[in-house]
């Protein structure tokens, strides 16, 4: 039989191969190196490293048998009714242990008052702390990422958004997803101020929120959902995010958008931040009955309010009252009282638009400008015979205020 | 002897070199004996042997991966998020999956500029060839890897993946008459949802795959029965033939480590990317198609233009006019180079040159339409490599 390995071949050319088992062997050490990487990085979690620090902690304050009874591996609380799994006790595994109170993180144990009325293994932490629930290492699980828009409420968030803003503030975002009806919630400080603000300022008077409210400006019961790319950030200095946002928008609305007719209320850093906790916090959330127990599901009407109202308009200064000049004005000379008086009163409006606008009064009904351009034109749309309705009520009550005034302090 | 520690069965005679290829499963399909031309790296690089070793890694890691994946709109992200998590070499998988299946698109391409520059779609002239044909099974194969990859883009069920799905399936919309039509049948509907979820999903974990598995084997056959490598057809007698076995396993098994290790290295140092859950309501901004797309897309929004009342439809020129005469004009040149038969398996042949100028010239265009549709920031601006984009607004 013809040998035909290697025919008509000069005995020193190489052919294609002669070298393959040395590289393959080389290949495949460094496979070898490239894959034990891959074990070692999925082998060595940081989780790992950072549950055998908290198993030799409960072994020196607590003994052996306590130690044995310190989970391994990734440890996980399902909340059905939030449809979350949070595994952030996979690291804070100290979380319902007594005696790491002083312990640093991720070691030290949850504050306890605030855990009787919302169970860790019922509502998860997510919910409250924010971060990502599903990730097992610190910067996906602290929602670190650009990616993810629920980072962790911590404190050094709370730094880097706005001066002398507080994780106990920022945290309250988190709260009021659930408490947002009510009108107090305990521990909840900067909301509950901010709650005070929105009745005081009257930003109903604008503002739809939760079902009631003015048409001027845009509805903010869902304000919280309202998506980053949403919002125009040109005037906005520094990182743009809508909690910044919200901060400089509240202490000067006609800094960020120079058309709006939002007046500046001149609020303290702390209220405007307050105000920012609150709004970001007006957000949809499906959130099972069961979690929410005896927490209110709507709104309460403000039944004293509507007595008022209804009182009012039996009274002289009805016309005012039904047309829904009240809501920011008072009327006084006709008993008037506005529940968020954020304009000016009435009884002098047919002087004031003259010495303020240089308007006739029934110029300035007719041709509004300013704040009152917006609500003519969106909020409180007059027919003409109203109008001419609404210059003789003004010009009427301008008439009782200067014959009161005559009769007045001058006598 | 040292080599014999590596392999054992080394034919002595050309009896024993049939009878290797013919009692071994795994080595039937190839010949008894190769041209030493043939097992060279050059001219072939191997980038077909590379493809398959790459389509082997997606199937392998693709079966663990469909065993932790939910083709649902409510589940499947989250279950993304436990094999990247919590599943034990989960991310490594994804990882593997994802950059195998990029590398994929990126050799099949490369395998076809090669074909192309070397004239190895032309017959000799030498018995019963076909290779026009092994060619259009080629091109079918890109197609089919194409669309591989761009199924599984979508199946994280994220930003990126469902707006890139968007842009993609937008294009296609601009068909004329059927365009309609033919969106909804892709997509199952009229908006991107659960029904094209699924539709993806079969196409990526069943059609594609059986396709892509199903025209390799016919793609290989016909290397065979064309008489191997076209760089080989001049080749007479005995002069540079050697035994196949066991050289031929020797390169697959460079081959294949190296395209492991390249894949592995790759997957320890790219993290897999998963955006926030999609969004229907919130375009991201750029909203890019896959990375494959991306000089059509740069052709769609270079084309669409307003002169005067006149409106120019871009993604009817860069989504349908131009890749697919494109596609045919490439699937059925074989029918049109005229070159002669001598120039067959030859590398950048002085009688095709203005061919391969053309074809070069159309590659390197695509490749460079690619890199300036990657180098698009926000509202498609064009931003150097060196020039940082506006910042991303975020909640906090």
């Amino acid at each position: 039989m013809a040998r035909i390995t290697t025919p008509n071949r000069p005995p020193s050319a190489r052919v294609p191969g002669d070298r393959d088992p040395a590289t393959v062997l080389l290949l495949g050490l460094l496979l070898v190196a490239a894959t034990s990487v891959v074990v070692y990085r999925d082998v060595r979690m940081d989780f790992r490293l950072t549950q055998r620090q908290f198993r030799e902690m409960v072994l020196r304050r607590f003994g052996a048998d306590a130690a044995r009874t310190v989970p391994a591996g990734v440890q996980q609380i399902f909340v059905p009714g939030l449809d979350r799994a949070d595994r952030c006790v996979t690291c804070h595994q100290a979380t319902s242990w007594k005696g790491f109170e002083g312990a640093p993180q991720p070691w030290s144990t949850h504050p306890p008052a605030i855990l009787t009325a919302h169970p860790v293994d019922r509502f998860g932490c997510t919910i409250c702390h924010g971060g990502r629930g599903w990730a097992v290492d610190e910067a996906g699980a602290h929602g670190r990422g650009e990616n993810w828009g629920e980072p962790l409420l911590d404190g050094a968030l709370a730094e880097r958004l706005s001066p002398g803003l507080t994780r106990r503030t920022l945290m309250q975002t988190a709260c009021n997803q659930c408490h947002r009806y009510e009108t107090r919630t305990e521990g909840a400080e900067s909301v509950n101020r901010a709650k005070q603000l929105v009745q005081e300022k009257g930003c109903r008077a604008c503002h739809q929120v939760n079902g009631r409210g003015g048409v001027i400006g845009p509805d903010l019961t869902w304000a919280g959902d309202k998506h980053p790319a949403q919002y125009e950030y040109a005037r906005l200095s520094g990182r743009p995010s809508v909690f910044g946002w919200h901060i400089a928008h509240f202490g000067d609305p006609r800094a960020l958008v120079p058309d709006s007719v939002m007046p500046n209320f001149h609020l303290s850093s702390d209220d405007t931040q307050a105000l920012a906790v609150l709004v970001m916090s007006w957000r949809k959330l499906t959130v099972s009955a069961d979690l929410l127990g005896g927490t209110p599901r709507f709104d309460p009407p403000d039944e004293r309010a509507r007595a008022e109202q209804a009182e009012m308009q039996k009274g002289p200064g009805a016309w005012f009252v039904r047309t829904g000049c009240f809501q920011c004005h008072n009327v006084a000379v006709r008993g008037v009282r506005s529940p968020t008086p954020i304009g000016p009163d009435l009884s002098t409006a047919a002087d004031d638009t003259l010495r303020r606008f240089n308007l006739t009064i029934d110029a300035f009904i007719h041709q509004p400008v300013g704040t009152m351009r917006a609500i003519f034109s969106r909020q409180i749309i007059l027919t003409p015979v109203q109008k001419d309705d609404a210059v003789r009520e003004l010009r009427a009550v301008w008439a009782e205020y200067e014959a009161q005034r005559a009769k007045g302090p001058r006598q | 002897m040292a080599r014999r520690r590596f392999w054992s069965l080394r034919p002595a005679s050309l009896q024993d070199a049939v009878q290797a290829v013919w009692a071994n499963l795994l080595l039937h399909g190839f010949p008894a004996r190769m041209l030493t031309t043939s097992l060279a790296w050059l001219p072939t690089f191997w980038l077909g042997t590379v493809s398959w070793v790459l389509f082997v890694v997606l199937l392998l890691s693709g079966l663990p991966l469909m065993v932790f994946y939910i083709p649902s709109v409510g589940d499947a992200y989250h279950s993304v998020e436990d094999i990247e998590y919590v599943v034990s070499f989960g991310w490594w998988l994804r990882a593997m999956h994802r950059l195998a299946a990029h590398l994929m698109v990126t050799s099949t391409t490369l395998h076809l500029v090669r074909v192309f520059v070397t004239g190895s779609y032309k017959n000799s002239g030498a018995g019963d060839q076909h290779r026009e044909w092994n060619w259009v099974i080629g091109v079918a194969m890109i197609a089919a890897t194409v669309l591989l990859s761009f199924t599984g883009y979508l199946l994280p069920w994220d930003q990126r993946a469902y707006w890139a799905v968007t842009v993609a399936t937008g294009i296609v919309s601009s068909t004329p008459i059927a365009g309609a039509i033919v969106r909804e049948v892709l997509i199952g509907g009229r908006a991107i949802g659960q029904a094209t979820l699924m539709r993806f999903y079969v196409l990526h974990i069943v059609v594609l795959p059986i396709a892509v598995a199903t025209l390799f084997g016919y793609h290989m056959w016909r290397v065979r029965k064309d008489g191997g490598l076209a760089s080989g057809d001049g080749a007479e007698g005995e002069a540079g033939l050697v035994h196949a076995i066991p050289r031929v396993v020797g390169r697959i098994a460079v081959v294949t480590l190296a395209t492991l290790l390249v894949v592995t290295v790759l997957a320890v140092l790219i993290p897999s990317p998963l955006e926030g859950p999609a969004n229907t309501l919130v375009t991201p901004n750029p909203a890019k198609g896959p990375w494959y797309f991306l000089w059509l897309q740069e052709i769609v929004a270079d084309t669409t233009l307003g002169l005067g009342p006149l409106r120019i439809n871009g993604g009817l020129i860069g989504g349908l006019i131009l890749p697919l005469a494109l596609g045919v004009v490439l699937a059925g040149w074989p029918w049109i180079d005229r070159s002669p038969l001598t120039s067959a398996g030859v590398a950048f042949a002085r009688e095709r040159r203005v061919q391969i100028a053309v074809f070069m010239f159309v590659v390197v265009a695509v490749a460079a339409l690619t890199v300036v549709g990657l180098l698009r920031g926000p509202s498609w601006a064009f931003f150097w490599p060196w020039q940082a984009w506006p910042l991303v607004p975020t909640r906090f």
